[in-house]
């Protein structure tokens, strides 16, 4: 059984229909590269999977249950995980703060006082997730907005990957990286790839779709164009379906 | 000396002021800039005026601020989340009346007079938030059209317009006691300030309401519901203004309904001037404090120094356009560097 | 960061031109409204003169407008920590410095009620002792203004007549209401007070108000304001609707801006307080307590009505007093 299912999911914004009835199923353990032109409907896709928009018709089932209905911090608490090609930072918090948004842990001073945020604890694991995605951070204290793009990108990166995510969305990873960074990225994925995870890579960068991926998906105003193998595809194609020459 | 040189001794200075900014803007959480100014200016108060230092004239000065305190407390909830709240003068003056009326007129038990602030308070903040919320009203419209109509419900309450006078003791307790000699609307205050500092520093609440006012998107993504967050915020803002209205009625033993007009903008400047950021993502309780103080030590220094009211009002003006300008300045000069 | 410094201190020593210290003589602490009115600036220099001539020395503080009450009531208890020989006071309304003349109480300093601001009911009901009131005694100046009115129309006149009051809950503007409309219901029944609305000592909104009435009765007679500062607004609405020769508009204080209007025929008359009188008055009644002496719990200081005639002729001799 797919981790991810998607089955029949339309999506409307008033008289305009975005996704038109589409079908899609991830598996754990690959890669899947999502390509298409601006306005095909890629992030409004990626939205009804994270839960920031519902699905007007149509089914999305993770692990086996139905989450059509959930709100996206039940579908975080499941597992799915995006990294957006804004970042989604809080640019005045610290590393920390923006790697545990939302699910921040507490603890009760002396056992009985009200919840305090354990800052410590989130210090902590914070340094650590960001040493082992090998990054250089000058200081976990300061705001992320004061960082470099890459070095914002790696704390958006590590909120994804800290709690142990079984699907990740990137949406645009590499657009604005330089070259050395863009091949950490997709080392990254294989890595992620291997550990067992689910990776939907949305990307205009062909080149990089098809270095990491297992299968591309193309979608067209609104609909799946093409579900191909990438080993058994090569890039002309895949633009031709982009562009609806077949 | 090479350029590059020059260029490297330069940003010492300025890193390590930075590190102290950074020292006590994360352990204490207070902008230093302020708490410098601040004694700077009871210093400077010090030196002028044979008044100024003494127990009896520092209780003075926490007992005038201790309103407005409450109100900028309530400011910089909201101004954290990015959102604004125009009408905690008006909600502070109804709730005043609302809790005098309770009790003077139609003479119900004292503790309704509490009760009836706090409620009037809240009731007007949930109102807030429900058309903020669900109606999508901007927060600066709605909250400028209930600092309207709580002010005309207040002077409806009240007969003839005029205040309601002459309530029961224990409640003027609460505005004219003295427990332990402290005035009883300074241990509110503090209280209040303890409470809220709490809430925005430590809490999860106040976590997820800096990051809605830092990126609401990002909140949004994260899982965290920031509409009901921002109903929640609103309502405890609303409350707030009822308890500076509690403290002002208690103080001056009367429901009046003309009270805190136009104190909504001193308690947003008070805010701003102690680093909380207009645009959200930024606040503190402590730094609204000194904010608060440095206008309350203004006002005192400048009244024993007979200076007429006038130039207290071009001081506190200066005061904050300064503090943003301080703001702005180190910002740009980050970017550049 | 250094230049913040310096601008921090160099602002606070510009503003430092006024440490009075404390001297031999005694210091007066007189808590007014606002200055911007000049009927206040009037009273403060009758304080001057007064103090002047009784040889002792005071302090003045005012807040920003006729609204601010919790920065009087701050203000007033700053005002105590120089622990003046007696507080004179100007209150905004009649409970707002209760508590601060509470504690002068328990100081033992004297309190004065500077232009009858407090309702000695309220005050008696607080436990506040009050030295003494001194004013005008608002309820005769309506009077007077009555009488001004049925004086031009005559006593069998018929018409509309606005009053617009003072802010509301203030009890000087409400006396002055009230004596207008008791005294005009006794000297002409015949003028019927259409509507008593509260301008709130603000020149706008009694425009607004003229505005609205004359649009409801433009047979509107006669208007009677309980401060110039209204007045002078309802003569600007009232010659803008071309009925200045139709309308007589009566105002209370005779301030220099009331008295420039009415030389130059706007303004029909102004019941002149003589707010010089009452603060010279007020400091010598001071001195005579504070060395022993008695003084009347309410001293009325007389009104006078002005009128172009008066002005101009000259002949009235509490015109001296005029500002």
């Amino acid at each position: 059984m797919s981790l991810l299912s998607i089955k029949g999911v339309v999506k409307r914004f008033g008289p305009i229909e975005v996704l038109k009835g589409v079908d899609l199923d991830v598996e754990a353990g690959s890669v899947v590269g999502l390509v298409g032109d601006n306005g095909a409907g890629k992030s409004t896709l990626m939205k009804t999977i994270t839960g920031l928009y519902r699905a007007d018709e149509g089914r999305v089932s993770f692990d086996g249950a139905d989450i059509t209905n959930l709100p996206p911090g039940a579908r975080r608490t499941r597992g799915i995980e995006m990294i957006y090609q804004d970042l989604a930072l809080a640019k005045q918090q610290d590393v920390a703060a923006n790697i545990f948004l939302g699910r921040e842990p507490s603890k009760r001073p002396l056992g009985f006082l009200p919840p305090i945020v354990d800052k410590a604890r989130m210090d902590i694991e914070a340094r650590a997730m960001i040493d082992r995605l090998g990054a250089r951070i000058p200081s976990i204290h300061r705001p992320v907005g004061m960082f470099s793009g890459g070095q914002q990108q790696t704390v958006a990166i590590a909120r994804a990957l800290t709690f142990a995510p079984k699907l990740v969305i990137m949406d645009e990873p590499t657009a604005a990286l330089a070259v050395r960074e863009v091949e950490s990225v997709l080392a990254l994925i294989a890595q992620m790839r291997k550990d067992g995870l689910a990776v939907i890579l949305i990307s205009h960068r062909l080149n990089d779709v098809f270095e990491v991926t297992d299968r591309i998906v193309v979608l067209r105003q609104g609909r799946i164009e093409a579900d191909l193998a990438t080993k058994q595809t090569q890039m002309r194609e895949v633009v031709g379906y982009i562009v609806g020459a077949h | 000396m090479s350029t590059t040189d020059i260029k490297r001794s330069q940003p010492n200075l300025a890193e390590r002021w930075r590190n102290v900014q950074f020292f006590f803007d994360t352990t204490m959480r207070v902008r230093l800039e302020s708490l410098i100014v601040l004694a700077l200016l009871c210093t400077a108060m010090t030196i002028l005026s044979p008044f100024f230092l003494s127990l009896s004239n520092f209780l003075n000065i926490l007992l005038a601020t201790s309103t407005i305190g409450v109100l900028a407390i309530a400011a910089t909830l909201v101004l954290s989340s990015s959102g604004l709240d125009l009408s905690l003068g008006s909600v502070m003056g109804l709730s005043g009346t609302a809790g005098a009326a309770l009790v003077v007129e139609a003479g119900w038990p004292w503790p309704f007079a509490i009760a009836g602030s706090l409620g009037a308070g809240a009731l007007a903040g949930y109102v807030n938030g429900q058309l903020i919320t669900r109606a999508r009203i901007p927060a600066f419209i709605v909250t400028l059209g209930m600092l309207g109509i709580a002010r005309g419900l207040a002077l409806i309450i009240a007969p003839n317009g005029g205040a309601i006078y002459g309530l029961p003791d224990p409640v003027v307790y609460l505005g004219q006691g003295r427990p332990l000699g402290i005035p009883s609307p300074v241990v509110i205050l503090v209280l209040t300030a303890l409470f809220a500092h709490y809430l925005l520093a430590y809490s999860r609440f106040g976590r997820h309401t800096l990051a809605m006012g830092d990126n609401e998107g990002a909140a949004r993504a994260t899982g965290i519901n920031v509409e009901r967050l921002r109903r929640t915020l609103y309502t405890l803002s609303g409350t707030l203004a009822g308890l500076a209205g509690l403290i002002f009625m208690a103080r001056v033993n009367a429901g009046d309904p003309t009270a805190g007009i136009s104190y909504e903008l001193t308690a947003i400047t008070a805010a701003i001037i102690g680093g909380t950021s207009l645009f959200g993502g930024k606040g503190s309780i402590l730094g609204t404090m000194i904010g608060a103080l440095i206008m309350g030590v203004l006002q005192n220094g400048l009244n024993l120094l007979a200076v007429q009211s006038y130039y207290q009002q071009i001081a506190i003006g200066s005061v904050l356009i300064l503090a943003v300008y301080i703001d702005q300045f180190q910002a740009t000069k980050e970017r550049k560097s | 960061m250094i230049r913040i410094k310096s601008l921090a201190l160099a602002s606070v020593a510009v503003l430092m031109s006024t440490a009075a210290f404390a001297a031999d003589k005694p210091l007066y602490g007189v808590l007014m409204k606002t200055l911007a009115n000049p009927f206040w600036g009037a009273m403060e220099q009758g304080v001057k003169a007064g103090a002047t001539a009784a040889g002792v020395e005071y302090y003045l503080q005012a807040v920003e407008s006729d609204q601010a009450a919790e920065p009087q009531l701050n203000t007033c208890n700053t005002m105590l920590e120089r622990k003046p020989a007696v507080m004179i006071t100007a209150a905004i309304n009649s409970t707002i410095l209760l508590p601060c003349l509470k504690k002068a109480n328990e100081m033992k300093i004297p309190v004065v009620d500077l232009d009858n601001n407090l309702d000695p009911d309220i005050t008696k009901k607080a436990g506040v002792d009050i030295a003494f009131h001194i004013g005008s005694n608002n309820e005769m100046a309506g009077a007077q203004g009555a009488g001004f009115v049925v004086s031009k129309l005559g006593k069998d006149a018929k018409g509309p007549v606005l009053v617009i009051e003072g802010l509301s809950g203030n009890i000087t503007g409400k006396h002055r209401a009230d004596g207008f409309a008791n005294e005009l219901k006794k000297a002409a029944p015949g003028l019927e007070i259409v509507a008593s609305l509260p301008g709130d000592w603000d020149r706008g909104k009694a425009a607004n108000i003229t505005n609205d009435i004359l649009t409801k009765h433009p047979d509107l007679v006669a208007i009677f304001c309980a401060n110039d500062g209204m007045a002078l607004g309802a003569v600007e609405t009232v010659f803008a609707a071309n009925k200045g020769d139709k309308v007589i508009i009566v105002g209370v204080d005779g301030n220099s801006d009331a008295v420039k209007s009415i030389k130059a025929g706007r303004l029909t008359a102004s019941v002149a307080q003589l707010p010089y009188l009452v603060g010279k008055q007020a400091v010598e009644n001071v001195k005579k307590i504070l060395e022993g002496g008695k003084v009347d719990n309410v001293v009325i200081v007389p009104t006078l009505v002005l009128t172009k005639d008066v002005i101009e002729g000259g002949k009235e001799p509490m015109m001296e007093f005029v500002k």
